[in-house]
């Protein structure tokens, strides 16, 4: 789908706009390098690194992971929901989104503490082995990321509930949904890769 | 109501979906290891694309030529990295 050029979407509206999207495009392409070093320790350590400690079929627990899977996807769906309505000048149906988004994040979040909490307790720490220690950063980096993410989101809201829809809001929240859906792309090389493929 | 609910991003969430199923199989089936590991690759890079194309609009302004140049430059220097080192630390080579 192309856009209109002589009827371009608020977020696009100014020059500066434009520059900043194509700029998030260019760090993303950096988050992608930075989630590739800790894929790359993870697999180098996956299957040699375990040492005394417990492997990743005995630590991996299916329901927590689809439900972290099924909350940020459909999270991922909302705020690009929350895009759309912006584009159509929905604002309130535009903040719901958001606000289902942001606690769709949240309820992600409480799982993957769950997560990190049964690994404390059946022994699976960061100093545990090689294999825990760059499972639990690379869970953590992207369990950061949304934390930051959730922060950010609410303080999209509040400054679109105050200065209303403008070239500059509608622009921070049309970046903020890439970073969301960034995300979401992530956590499925996550699910695939280090859950499902740990117990396969 | 329903103009909030476009078409396009409702198919391409219940695709997501259908996607996370497909490799859930992985773990409900047994299967060999390649054939496990394949099903994932595919599932998952779709998936990416999917989110890429369909909900992160990134076909759209006329940076598009940049934004899938920078993007592909990120996908192929994270494969490289991933793929290289675990052919120098884990595979091994023979000359």
């Amino acid at each position: 789908m192309k856009l209109d050029s002589k009827n371009l979407p608020l977020e696009y509206s100014t020059e500066t706009n434009r520059m900043n999207i194509l700029g998030f495009w260019i760090f993303l392409s950096a988050e992608i390098m930075l989630f590739a070093t800790l894929f790359t320790s993870y697999f180098v350590y996956v299957d040699r690194g375990v040492g005394s400690g417990p492997a990743g079929a005995e630590i991996f627990e299916l329901p927590p992971v689809l439900i972290e899977t099924f909350l940020l996807l459909t999270s991922s769906f909302t705020i690009g929901l929350a895009v759309h309505a912006m584009r159509i000048n929905r604002v309130k149906a535009m903040i719901g989104f958001m606000v289902v988004t942001l606690l769709l994040g949240a309820g992600f979040l409480s799982v993957e503490v769950y997560e990190f909490i049964h690994y404390y307790h059946i022994g699976a720490t960061l100093q545990t082995s090689g294999f825990t220690a760059t499972l639990l950063t690379t869970l953590g980096t992207h369990g950061a990321h949304v934390t930051l993410g959730l922060f950010w989101g609410i303080m999209i809201i509040i400054q679109i509930l105050r200065n209303g829809l403008n070239a500059r809001t509608a622009n921070k929240s049309f970046i903020f949904s890439l970073y969301w859906h960034f995300l979401d792309v992530m956590w499925i090389f996550i699910f695939s890769f280090i859950y499902l493929k740990g117990m396969m | 109501m329903k103009e909030l609910f476009p078409l396009k991003q409702v198919n391409g969430y219940i695709f997501s979906l259908l996607l996370t199923v497909v490799a859930l199989s992985v773990y409900f089936f047994d299967m060999s290891f390649a054939m496990g590991l394949t099903i994932l690759v595919v599932t998952a890079f779709i998936q990416a694309g999917v989110q890429l194309v369909v909900f992160m609009h990134a076909g759209e302004s006329e940076d598009k030529g940049g934004i899938y140049v920078h993007t592909i430059y990120g996908v192929v220097l994270a494969l490289l990295t991933i793929l290289g080192s675990l052919l120098a630390m884990i595979w091994g080579y023979m000359f």
